[in-house]
């Protein structure tokens, strides 16, 4: 795994004001697992991604390493990074398999 | 979860109706009885602006024609700059090859025509043109020549549910490769002659059956369908992100004057594009957040379904009973 990039023909938008409010959920420490923050649309069929999945999806731009967003995430969320890393890189193997992501 | 959170920042698609005037005379349009102030390109442009900053990816022209607006070119050229997606829906009597390179040159992604019946006559007859449905054809003809995609569209009606596979044959014969079949909805034209038209909800059951049979059959054709009265059928996969009718909350109309309404067949004003602020229509107003937290009545009342298909489409049900929250005409529960 490279530097995974977005499939250009997946259209998608950061839901600003689900993402505002699911920052300020954690923050509460409330579960904000399923709340989707990011909308992609792909082949004309929607999905959204969570508050993690769409930080994740945000940096698959085709120059960062996994190491680099798992590097960006760990400032962003407590946990420990070994864990923040395994559950990136199975986040981003699954996307590949989707071919919503390519490995750039 | 409270409402706001259940809603997206924005819609996802704006219907954009540029102009109601229109060359047809079709028996079941919405709109070809409204009347509507036009707006310049510039303000086009600005309601562009807006669309843009709001992120919202997709826009489609409908109408009226659209290709009888001149500056089409350049408000979808202009769209396309600022990052939108655009698409629009024609009858295709204006459209022919150089027409479709202007479209695909301008950024359009893809072009729909009308055609109601696969046989030219009946087609001709129901759109008071003689002569249309071979334009159509040709219209999709010079959109496969161009490289632009092509879909086709067909209003459901007692003038084709019997021979829909016809329309599917036509389609691919055309080097189409998405269909859909929008249900027939009883506004404008639509409710004049609605007797005429629409199906018993015996009908529609029978028709949707088929049609998700089919489409789960087929590899070669893209059947879409936009009705949620057949959440309660077998074979229906859930693919949108909402329940219910997915206007006031993943798209929104607008008229040509920029007035905003939740869709083209529901004629109420929630906002004008040019004159509110966005976000207010979208988050606040009161109609949009009515439409959104439909509440079961009649039959409803008593239905395991209504968490499924919130009583079905709501323009319907307004448009015969002027109440969002009646249950939709078409259903057979």
């Amino acid at each position: 795994m490279k530097k995974p990039l977005r499939n250009q023909e997946i259209v998608w938008r950061i839901e600003k004001r689900r993402q505002s409010e699911a920052l300020d959920a954690l923050e509460a420490g409330r579960d904000v697992d399923e709340l989707g923050t990011v909308t992609l649309i792909q082949a004309g069929v929607m999905h959204q991604l969570n508050l993690v999945g769409g930080m994740v999806w945000e940096r698959c731009d085709g120059h960062r390493t996994v190491e680099d967003i798992v590097d960006d995430l760990a400032g962003e969320f407590d946990v420990e990074r070994g864990v923040l890393k395994n559950d990136v890189e199975i986040f981003i193997n699954d996307l590949l398999q989707k071919g919503w992501l390519t490995d750039g | 979860m409270d409402e706001r959170q259940e809603i997206l920042s924005a819609p996802l698609t704006f219907n954009w109706t540029l102009s109601y005037r229109c060359n047809f005379t079709c028996d079941h349009c919405y709109s070809r009885d409204e009347v509507c102030n036009e707006l310049s390109t510039a303000d086009n442009y600005r309601i562009i602006d807006v669309l843009a900053e709001q992120q919202i990816p997709f826009i489609n022209f409908g109408g009226g024609e659209p290709l009888l607006r001149d500056d089409l070119f350049d408000i979808a050229g202009y769209a396309t700059q600022c990052g939108l997606n655009v698409s629009m829906n024609s009858n295709g009597w204006l459209l022919d090859s150089k027409v479709a390179q202007r479209l695909r040159d301008c950024g359009f992604k893809s072009v729909g025509i009308s055609i109601d019946s696969p046989e030219p006559t009946v087609h001709d007859q129901f759109r008071n043109m003689p002569g249309s449905f071979t334009r159509a054809t040709h219209a999709l003809d010079s959109l496969a020549d161009s490289g632009l995609k092509s879909t086709m569209s067909s209003v459901v009606s007692r003038i084709n549910y019997r021979c829909f596979q016809d329309l599917l044959d036509l389609a691919r014969d055309h080097h189409v490769t998405q269909i859909y079949l929008h249900n027939f909805k009883c506004s404008g034209r639509g409710f004049k002659n609605r007797e005429n038209l629409d199906l018993t909800p015996e009908e529609w059951q029978t028709f949707y059956r088929e049609a998700l049979a089919t489409k789960e059959r087929i590899s070669d054709l893209i059947i879409s369908f936009d009705d949620p009265v057949i959440a309660s059928l077998p074979g229906y996969q859930h693919q949108s992100m909402v329940k219910g009718s997915s206007c006031g909350k993943l798209s929104l109309h607008l008229r040509p004057n920029g007035d905003i309404t939740p869709c083209g067949f529901i004629p109420v004003v929630v906002g004008n594009i040019l004159k509110d602020d966005f976000e207010t229509i979208w988050f606040e107003s009161p109609v949009l957040k009515a439409m959104r937290s439909k509440v079961a009545s009649g039959k409803c009342a008593s239905c395991s379904v209504f968490e499924d298909c919130q009583g079905g489409c709501t323009a319907r049900a307004f448009a015969t009973t002027g109440d969002f929250n009646q249950p939709d005409p078409h259903c057979w529960k």
